[in-house]
């Protein structure tokens, strides 16, 4: 219960946030690239930032925990790399990361819309299909 | 002198898609918005439960896929995968976003319907993000969490999504100048 009301609340804050500021995770770096705006890199940056210095003080605070093991696991490391790219590449296309796709969908673009409902269809179809199809093929 | 206009076209295009509109509404930029969200990301895990996984506070894809799971599990009795964290409740993130630009969006003045691209094709786009998002283990922001974190795997994943991101642009470009 905890855990849920505290992300609804989290979600209004940042969708408040993220619908003032246009803020999106993939459109810094496509700005960057295409015309050399740092407005969004900025703002992805000062993310990971914050992250960065907050994991160890809240880990004093309330104790830190092991990471997961890092082996040398091939398999992981290519689909990390895999998932990463298509995130990427998928998300420059479709004009924005999931993030702003939720905010757009809110302020009424019909196509961000669809994109969500694309969205969760995948979820479900990852789990019932894609994840049993990879745990098959891969060692 | 085709290729400089087009490729002025694209760039007006780009900043009237991100650039606030400083006309009307309250005006937030996008640093205060990263550095709220890496702390309220960075709390939600260590003292609000939003665990395990590690590293969890924010994810749209993951948080998504929670939501959406629970739910069918719950009204088809299947027994889809979720994340420990949302075991009980669901962790209600996208949810949430949704609500809080709602609420921006109203408020300031700038809800109104339009539909600047093909439907069909951003379902498939979000059907594949999703997909590719669960193969790395977060949407652009988890990535960016689990790095912050100091996973590897996160590292690997924000990297390949950097390396896609300019791939993405490039093919934009491409297709923009031809």
């Amino acid at each position: 219960m905890m855990a849920a009301t505290t992300t609804l609340i989290i979600g209004i804050v940042l969708g408040y946030m993220g619908q003032r500021s246009r803020m999106c995770f993939v459109g810094g770096i496509r700005d960057f690239v295409l015309v050399r705006d740092t407005y969004l890199l900025r703002g992805l940056i000062a993310f990971g930032l914050t992250a960065w210095f907050a994991f160890p003080l809240v880990g004093l605070l309330a104790g830190s925990r092991p990471l997961p093991p890092v082996g040398s696991d091939i398999v992981a490391v290519i689909l990390a790399i895999t998932g990463g790219l298509g995130v990427g590449y998928l998300s420059t296309l479709a004009n924005g990361c999931p993030f702003r796709q939720h905010v757009l969908a809110a302020q009424g673009v019909t196509s961000s819309i669809s994109y969500l409902a694309g969205f969760l269809v995948g979820a479900v179809i990852f789990h019932s299909w894609i994840a049993n199809l990879l745990l098959r093929l891969l060692p | 002198m085709a290729f400089t206009s087009i490729v002025r076209g694209l760039m007006i295009g780009t900043r009237e898609m991100t650039t606030p509109s400083p006309t009307r509404g309250l005006h937030v930029t996008a640093v205060p918005v990263g550095i709220v969200a890496g702390i309220l990301a960075v709390t939600a895990g260590a003292f609000f439960d939003v665990r395990p996984p590690e590293a969890y506070g924010v994810c749209m894809a993951c948080h998504a896929r929670d939501v959406v799971n629970w739910t069918f599990n719950l009204l088809a009795g299947t027994h889809l995968e979720v994340a420990p964290a949302s075991l009980v409740y669901p962790v209600l993130t996208p949810i949430g976003v949704v609500i809080g630009a709602l609420l921006a969006s109203r408020n300031n003045g700038e809800f109104r319907w339009q539909t600047p691209d093909s439907s069909w094709k951003t379902f498939i786009y979000g059907l594949l993000v999703m997909n590719f998002a669960l193969i790395a283990g977060g949407c652009s922001i988890r990535l960016l969490l689990r790095t912050a974190a100091g996973e590897t795997l996160g590292l690997i994943g924000f990297a390949g999504m950097i390396a896609g991101v300019i791939l993405g642009t490039f093919w934009l470009r491409w297709r923009a100048t031809r």
